[in-house]
């Protein structure tokens, strides 16, 4: 047994028990939102969500218990796994939704988009954790830069450019942790506005504008393309205080916010569950969020520390752009709510990285 | 167990305590930062649910429902109109609308074919159309149009049992009226929305529609309803029992189209009313149309002439006349009136001739016998303007007195301080004054009752719920008294047997009445070549059982006068309807019934009731049987034999003895059948009154 049986005291039950009760929330929203009115059952989404439940418990088990620092000197080999399924998805993936994202095992579909930020974080946490590397550097900070641009760039084939915004996330949040010098935030942001029109005219393709566009201003299109950000902010309205009740939510189910129990599953909670049920969510996430940065600050060493962080960035980004968008304050992106969405591969993958936080607060002592 | 050269504490390359204590103050510090920024939006997305949960919640949550809620009002079903006898004249049937919601059809054209398969009729232009109006409207987004409206249920089952997607069938209920063109004008016809238009149909629109019910169905994003809850059942409507005669109205309709075709009329006129109620026994105008399809016609031919055409009354107006005289005690039948020499000139006016010259006096009795202009002319002007217009306003002229025809007019009146001597002259012979045809014959019908005028009525009955609630008849106001009222009768009977209107007498009874001719203004002019010839008139004289006026619009061949053109239809239909009202002859009578001692009835006959089972007319294999109507009155033997479109020929009077063919016997519809009548003392039913 590899576990040396004196950290399991130092175990953070808390943050265990609050990321557990997100995704039970999350199951349970999406029983009440994909069950049919006419028959008492919850839809096939519910079912393959369940199933992905054990499944990621089975990774956090086993995030937890492999030290991190083991886990870590082998983070090339988990690296290179997700580039080659990455490039196993662009020959043989499934394809769905005009993406090719997924890989059919034949008892399930695996979407390995999902598992490469945890190979990006651990390669990051390793480059930079390890000796005296910095993002005062400009070469480490473009070796960094060359670990995540590999796996966006497959990805960005897929395409998928939700989950490719993602995988920066991871980057930004480490490299801004490693020291990076504000001055070059303030150089980087400077750029964007100004590379922005040139990316506006040749960069984006013309859905992706019309999803800024629309976001600026919904009534343009409102059976269009507006249509989700409309129905988002009625359903989200529509809750009130004290919401519909379980499966008295009228929007999601009947199809009229589409994408209810995927993207737009907190809108279908503030809706059924009203602004307390809403409040107690947040809470939630914001009880995670703090106690996974208390971990990355607890952290023994520099590996562990920039480990939680990427982790923590892409989940931290995730819950707050889903969260944003479904405010009806940013526009609408294929961004999943982390804990809450359906996604079976999303779900494992987030539960293994909160695997890997516990792992990295409870061998804080070690040594 | 930590692998050595991967811990920094534990490598020789130990970072020193210093580099340790700068990494971690500013990895805190921008920790903190993030923590706080974390915080912060946390806050701001707080405060945004609040916004669009709290104070924007009314809205969202209008919005919500507007989405997602769609009332649906199931049709009542509209009440059936029958006859007086319980015959049905108007019916409403289950009919089917088919409909389609044209955003989720995936191929319009497949499913127009699927559809057309099913109807079996569809032209080439009417699927072409359908195919693209139906696009059109899924270009609009649209989520709802109709394919087809009021099919039967049959049709409409087979189009769901398609199950095609996007297709829906709906129950509606259409108006159908059996009997085709038979008193269209009474019943008026339904729009679409099946509303009345016209007739009863509009006039008591609010009681036989019934009441919608409503259905709130929660849909979902493609308009397919996931969730209904019935608010409330759709209340069908009330049925109307009418006061027409489906018998006399068929009689009346065959008489208008007799008259109009005999004398090639524009139009005429027919309005048989129960003196003694004001009840409407038939309306008749022809031309007419056909109900089931009112969009065939045009609007002129769905005008029910009776009440919304007003004429000149001309002649038949001098009843109004003589009744102001009489009851004002100016003149008495007797006195005499100057009529030399045949005319009388007013000033500024051409002079108004007599037909012929009745000699340098007449009595009043026949001034209106013979219609004398003069006459009369000198009668108004004795009687003033003031007086005569009361006396027209009492008759119901100038006024809207039958709420049970929609879109009656009240006729032109002027007012007594408007009348000069020739205007006053005009009037009392019946021009410059324009009445409807069914204010005419309210009027005489006052007359034939003593004097009392009722508002003539169309509906008898209202039956709701299983309640027939009776209307009873309203008295509105006695025109004149019942001794001018009988004077008035005599005079009239006159003119039927010595004067204008001899083609109106019917053998055996003794009949009143008053022809009228007046010229038709053409162009702002009164035409020599148009009139209008009519008949007003009621029978039997004395103890009248119908008030009866024809008016026959624009005669253009054989004759014009109303004792030519119109007498004669009053009396082809006062005939038979007197016949089948089993009234009986007043002139000449046979001798009231005699009393035997032995019955040569056997008794048989006698113990079955009219409602007997034998006496029905029965169906066996597609084929009419005889029924027994022997003991039967005429009457009773004619209702049940002309229901099923038999024709009888009935002699003697009394009561049925013999009859052909005998009972059971198999008789073609629309066949002859013969009855004997004699008189004998019908026998009582065991158990019933002596």
């Amino acid at each position: 047994m590899i576990v040396d049986r004196r950290v399991l005291p130092h175990l953070d039950w808390p943050l265990l028990a609050a990321v557990l009760g997100l995704t039970l929330i999350g199951l349970a929203t999406i029983y009440s939102v994909t069950g049919n009115i006419g028959a008492n059952a919850p839809g096939p989404e519910f079912w393959r969500q369940l199933y992905a439940v054990p499944i990621g418990l089975a990774a956090l088990a086993g995030c937890l218990l492999v030290d991190y620092r083991t886990l870590a000197q082998r983070s090339v080999l988990v690296y290179l796994a997700v580039i080659a399924a990455l490039i196993a998805v662009l020959f043989f993936g499934v394809v769905a939704k005009g993406a090719r994202r997924w890989i059919d095992l034949g008892v399930g579909s695996l979407q390995p988009s999902e598992f490469a930020r945890l190979g990006v974080a651990l390669m990051l946490a390793m480059w930079f954790g390890d000796g005296r590397r910095n993002a005062r550097s400009l070469a480490d900070l473009a070796w960094g830069g060359v670990v995540v641009a590999v796996p966006i760039g497959l990805i960005f084939f897929q395409p998928d450019f939700g989950t490719a915004v993602t995988l920066t996330s991871v980057y930004f949040g480490v490299i801004y942790l490693a020291g990076l010098p504000l001055r070059w935030v303030g150089v980087g942001l400077l750029a964007v506005v100004l590379l922005s029109p040139v990316v506006w005219m040749w960069g984006l393709e013309d859905y992706q504008k019309g999803r800024v566009i629309t976001f600026l201003n919904p009534e343009r299109d409102p059976r269009g393309a507006g249509w989700q950000q409309i129905q988002a902010k009625i359903t989200v309205g529509s809750g009130g205080l004290f919401g519909k009740g379980f499966r008295q939510g009228t929007q999601g189910a009947y199809r009229f916010l589409p994408e209810a129990h995927n993207d737009f599953v907190f809108a279908v909670l503030a809706e059924e569950h009203g602004f307390f049920g809403v409040i107690l969510v947040l809470g939630l996430y914001l009880f995670v969020v703090m106690r996974s940065l208390e971990a990355a600050k607890l952290a023994k060493d520099r590996v562990g520390a920039f480990l939680v962080v990427g982790i923590v960035s892409w989940f931290t980004f995730q819950v707050v752009y889903n969260i944003t968008m479904q405010a009806g304050l940013v526009p609408v992106k294929g961004l999943t709510l982390p804990l809450m969405s359906y996604g079976g591969s999303s779900l494992v993958a987030t539960l293994a990285g909160f695997g890997l936080i516990l792992n990295v607060r409870m061998r804080r002592f070690t040594n | 167990m930590a692998p050595r050269e991967l811990d920094p504490l534990q490598t020789d390359d130990r970072p020193d305590a210093a580099f340790e204590a700068s990494w971690r103050r500013a990895f805190r510090r921008r920790l903190l930062l993030v923590a706080v920024a974390f915080v912060v939006w946390t806050a701001g997305i707080q405060a945004r649910l609040v916004y669009l949960q709290v104070v924007r919640h009314p809205h969202y949550l209008d919005v919500a429902t507007d989405q997602q809620m769609r009332v649906y009002e199931p049709p009542a079903k509209r009440g059936d109109l029958l006859d007086r006898n319980g015959e049905v004249l108007a019916i409403s049937v289950d009919a089917d609308n088919v409909t389609v919601n044209p955003r989720v059809l995936k191929d319009v054209a497949a499913t127009i074919q699927d559809l057309c398969a099913v109807f079996g009729d569809c032209s080439r232009t009417e699927r072409a159309d359908l195919i693209k109006s139906i696009s059109a409207a899924a270009a609009n987004r649209s989520a709802f149009a109709f394919v087809r409206r009021g099919v039967s249920p049959a049709v409409g089952a087979r189009v769901a049992a398609l199950k095609l997607h996007g297709v829906e069938v709906r129950a509606e209920s259409r108006r159908y009226y059996p009997n085709k063109e038979l008193g269209a004008h009474v019943l008026g016809y339904v729009g679409r929305e099946n509303n009345g238009q016209g007739g009863i149909e509009a006039a008591y629109d609010s009681t036989i529609r019934g009441k919608k019910g409503r259905v709130l169905m929660l849909t979902d994003a493609k308009h397919q309803a996931v969730q209904s809850r019935v608010e409330s059942e759709p209340t069908a409507g009330a049925t109307l029992e009418l006061t027409i005669d489906q018998y006399l109205q068929h009689i009346a309709e065959r008489e208008v189209r007799a008259g109009a075709e005999r004398h090639r009329a524009t139009a005429v006129t027919l309005v048989a009313m129960d003196p003694n109620t004001g009840e409407i026994l038939a309306l008749a105008n022809y031309p007419s149309f056909n109900p089931n399809t009112p969009g065939a016609f045009e609007a002129d031919l769905r005008r029910n002439r009776a009440v919304q055409e007003i004429y000149e009354p001309g002649s038949t107006f001098k009843i109004v006349t003589a009744a102001a005289a009489i009851e004002e005690g100016i003149l008495a039948p007797g006195d005499l009136i100057e009529t030399a020499p045949g005319y009388i000139k007013i000033p500024q006016r051409k002079p108004i001739h007599d037909e012929h010259y009745y000699g340098a006096h007449m009595t009043f009795h026949d001034v209106i016998v013979k219609s004398s202009n003069v006459g009369a002319i000198r009668a108004g002007w004795q009687i003033g303007a003031e007086r005569l217009n009361r006396y027209v306003r009492r008759f119901g002229f100038g006024e809207v007195h039958a709420p049970d025809f929609r879109g009656a007019s009240g006729g032109i009146v002027w007012r007594p301080e408007h009348l000069n001597a020739s205007a006053l002259a005009s009037v009392s012979m019946g021009y410059q004054v324009a009445v409807t045809p069914l204010q005419m014959v309210a009027a005489t019908a006052a007359v034939a009752n003593g004097g009392t005028l009722f508002e003539p009525r169309l509906v008898r009955a209202i039956i709701k719920d299983g309640v027939r609630e009776i209307v009873e008849p309203r008295v509105l106001r006695q025109a004149v008294s019942p001794a001018t009222a009988a004077t008035l009768t005599a005079i009239m009977e006159d003119v039927v047997v010595r004067g204008t209107a001899k083609a109106a007498a019917i053998p055996g009874y003794q009949v009143a009445g008053k022809t009228g001719t007046a010229q038709k203004i053409i162009a702002g002019q009164y035409s020599s070549a148009n009139h209008y010839g009519s008949f007003t008139g009621f029978v039997p004289a004395r103890r009248p059982a119908l008030a009866v006026l024809v008016v026959v619009d624009d005669p253009r061949a054989g004759g014009y006068y109303g004792g030519v053109v119109a007498a004669p239809i009053f009396q082809q239909f006062s005939e038979a309807a007197l016949r089948h009202l089993g009234v009986p002859p007043t002139v000449s009578a046979t001798t009231p019934v005699v009393v035997q001692e032995t019955p040569v009835v056997p008794a048989r006959y006698a113990t079955r009731g009219a409602a007997d089972a034998a006496r029905q007319i029965r169906q066996v294999d597609g084929q009419l049987l005889m029924p027994d109507v022997t003991g039967l009155g005429a009457r009773e033997a004619m209702r049940v034999l002309t229901r099923s479109g038999l024709t009888v020929r009935a002699r003697g009077d009394g009561i049925v003895t013999t009859q052909s063919p005998a009972a059971g016997e198999p008789v073609d519809a629309g066949g002859v059948t013969y009855i004997q009548l004699d008189r004998v003392r019908p026998v009582a039913p065991p158990g019933g009154r002596q």
